[in-house]
C-alpha cells in the first residue's frame, strides 16, 4: 500500500546526491513509498518514479512533449532529430531511420565485433590487469559505431572530445559556472556541425557504402533530406552512439566483480547471458531518467504540474517498482517477465536499442570466455556518477594466465 | 488447455522493442522497421509457452492472447 507523505520536505529528491550514485535502487524504492511523484531539489521540477506513470507518460507525447531543445541547451542550433521532435513529424524520421538500426541489420555487425573484442583483450590479458574504460569499454562500442556510420576510426579521439564537450563540458572548462559551460557546449556544437558539413559534402561527391551516404541520398515522401536535417540527425547519433554502451558495460562488469556468485553462474551457463543483459539493464538502468515538457497543467500523485515545466521520467526508478516486477530488488538472471524501460518506450524508444543489445551480449560473452575471474583492483572502490550512471574508474585485476 | 489460441496485435502500440521476436521467434517476426509482425494468428499448443513469453515481455502491451 502506498500512502503519499503529506510533508512537502519529504517530497523533495536530490538526484545528484552521492547516495543516488552509490545505491540508486534504495533511493528509488524509498521514493515509491514516500513520494512516487516528487520535486527535484534545486530545480523544483517534477520527478515521476512509478513504472505505470512513467510508461503512460512515455506513450503520451501530446501531454509529455520532447520539443525542448531550448530548455536543454545542449549546444544545438536546432532540435536533434528525431529525439527532440514529437509525432507526427518525429514518426516520419523514425520510419526512415529504424530500418538502418533493425535487429537484422545489427546482426551483420556481430562477427566483426567479436573479432575486435578479442583483439582488445589480447592486448592486456597477459598483464592480469586493465583499466576497463580506456582499454575495452570505450574502444569496443565506439569502433562498432564508427564502422556502421562510415566515419574514420582515426577521428575517434576528436569525436570523444566533441561528445564530452556537450555531455560533460565541466571536464574541459574545469568550471561549474553555467554560462561558461553553456558557451563551451555551443563551441563544441559548432565544431560538430562543421565536421558533419564536410562529411555530407564528401559523400555527395563520393558516395560510399555507409550510413552517412545513405542519409545524403535518403528521401521522405520523394523529397531528399535537407542539409540541416542530416546535420541534426548526425548530432544525435554522435551523442548517443559514443556514450551509453561504455557506461552500461562499466555498470555490468562492476556488478559482476562485486557479485562473484552471479558471475560464476554466467561463466558456467553462458546461455544465460542474453537474459542477464536484460536483467542488468533493468537493475542498473544507466540512462536513469529522460526529460519531457508538460504541455498542459495537470495533477499527478498529489503534485500540481504546470504547462511548460520540465518533468523527469525516472526510468531507473520505474525499473525497480515492486508493482511491476516480482521480487523487484533481487537481480535474477532467469527472470521470465521483464518489461524494463532502460531504452525508454513509446515513440521515442531508443533508436539504437538493437545495436546496444547486440553489443552488450557480444562484449559480455567474449569477455567472460577469456577472463572468467576478475575483481576490482585491491584498495580501489568503484565510484559511480549520477545522471548517466557510469563507473568513473574501473581498474580490474585477474589471475594472469 | 485449448488446442489453439488466438493472438491480437495492436500495431499502433508497438514501438519496435523487439522483445517478442527475440524471445518467441516461431510466433513473432519483424517488419522492415523492426516492429512486430504476427507469423501466425492461431498458435498451436506446442508454441503457446513461447507465445506467452513474448507477450509478457512487451513493454508497450501491444500483443494480447485471446482464447478461441
Amino acid at each position: 500500500m502506498r500512502a503519499p507523505n503529506p510533508d512537502p520536505e519529504t517530497r523533495k529528491v536530490n538526484l545528484f546526491d552521492p547516495e543516488v550514485a552509490r545505491c540508486p535502487q534504495a533511493v528509488y524504492t524509498r521514493m515509491h513509498t514516500q513520494c512516487p511523484v516528487a520535486r527535484a531539489r534545486f530545480t523544483d521540477s517534477p520527478v515521476m518514479s512509478r513504472y505505470e506513470d512513467v510508461i503512460q507518460a512515455l506513450r503520451n507525447p501530446a501531454l509529455f512533449s520532447s520539443e525542448m531543445e531550448l530548455q536543454m541547451a545542449l549546444g544545438t542550433e536546432r532540435p536533434m532529430i528525431p529525439q527532440q521532435l514529437d509525432p507526427p513529424l518525429q514518426t516520419r524520421y523514425r520510419k526512415l531511420l529504424d530500418p538502418h538500426f533493425s535487429r537484422r541489420k545489427m546482426a551483420a555487425l556481430e562477427p566483426d565485433m567479436r573479432g575486435y573484442a578479442n583483439e582488445l583483450i589480447d592486448r592486456f590479458i597477459d598483464n592480469g590487469a586493465c583499466d576497463f574504460d580506456p582499454d575495452f569499454a570505450i574502444p569496443l562500442p565506439c569502433t562498432v559505431f564508427l564502422r556502421l556510420a562510415g566515419l574514420p576510426l582515426e577521428d575517434l579521439d576528436l569525436f570523444l572530445e566533441l561528445k564530452n564537450g556537450i555531455i560533460r563540458p565541466h571536464l574541459k572548462t574545469k568550471s561549474i559556472d553555467l554560462e561558461v559551460n553553456k558557451n563551451a557546449r555551443v563551441e563544441s556544437g559548432r565544431q560538430i556541425y562543421a565536421y558533419f558539413e564536410r562529411v555530407v559534402e564528401d559523400r555527395t561527391l563520393r558516395p560510399r557504402d555507409d550510413l552517412m551516404t545513405q542519409l545524403v541520398h535518403a528521401e521522405i515522401d520523394g523529397e531528399k533530406l535537407s542539409r540541416n536535417d542530416i546535420l541534426d540527425i548526425c548530432f544525435l547519433l554522435l551523442l548517443a552512439g559514443l556514450d551509453t554502451i561504455t557506461a552500461t558495460l562499466g555498470c555490468n562488469i562492476a556488478y559482476l566483480a562485486a557479485n562473484p556468485q552471479q558471475r560464476r553462474r554466467l561463466v558456467a551457463k553462458p546461455e544465460l547471458i542474453p537474459n542477464a543483459v536484460e536483467e542488468l539493464l533493468r537493475w542498473e538502468t544507466p540512462v536513469t531518467g529522460v526529460p519531457r515538457l508538460a504541455r498542459e497543467d495537470f495533477s499527478i500523485g498529489g503534485i500540481d504540474v504546470k504547462a511548460g515545466e520540465l518533468v523527469t521520467l525516472l526510468l531507473g526508478a520505474a525499473d525497480v517498482d515492486a508493482d511491476e516486477f516480482d521480487d523487484a530488488t533481487r537481480v535474477d538472471f532467469e527472470r521470465a517477465r521483464n518489461r524494463h524501460l532502460a531504452f525508454g518506450g513509446g515513440p521515442h524508444r531508443c533508436l539504437g536499442s538493437h545495436l546496444a543489445r547486440m553489443e552488450l551480449r557480444v562484449a559480455m560473452e567474449e569477455w567472460h570466455k577469456r577472463i572468467p575471474e576478475y575483481a576490482v583492483a585491491p584498495g580501489r572502490q568503484p565510484r559511480y556518477s549520477p545522471g548517466i550512471r557510469e563507473v568513473l574508474e574501473l581498474p580490474l585485476v585477474w589471475p594472469a594466465p | 488447455m485449448a488446442c489453439s489460441v488466438k493472438l491480437r496485435l495492436e500495431g499502433e502500440r508497438c514501438a519496435g522493442h523487439g522483445r517478442c521476436y527475440e524471445l518467441a521467434p516461431d510466433v513473432f517476426g519483424e517488419d522492415e522497421r523492426g516492429h512486430c509482425r504476427l507469423l501466425r494468428e492461431h498458435v498451436p499448443a506446442e508454441l503457446q509457452e513461447q507465445a506467452r513469453l513474448g507477450v509478457s515481455n512487451c513493454p508497450e502491451r501491444a500483443i494480447e492472447i485471446e482464447s478461441d
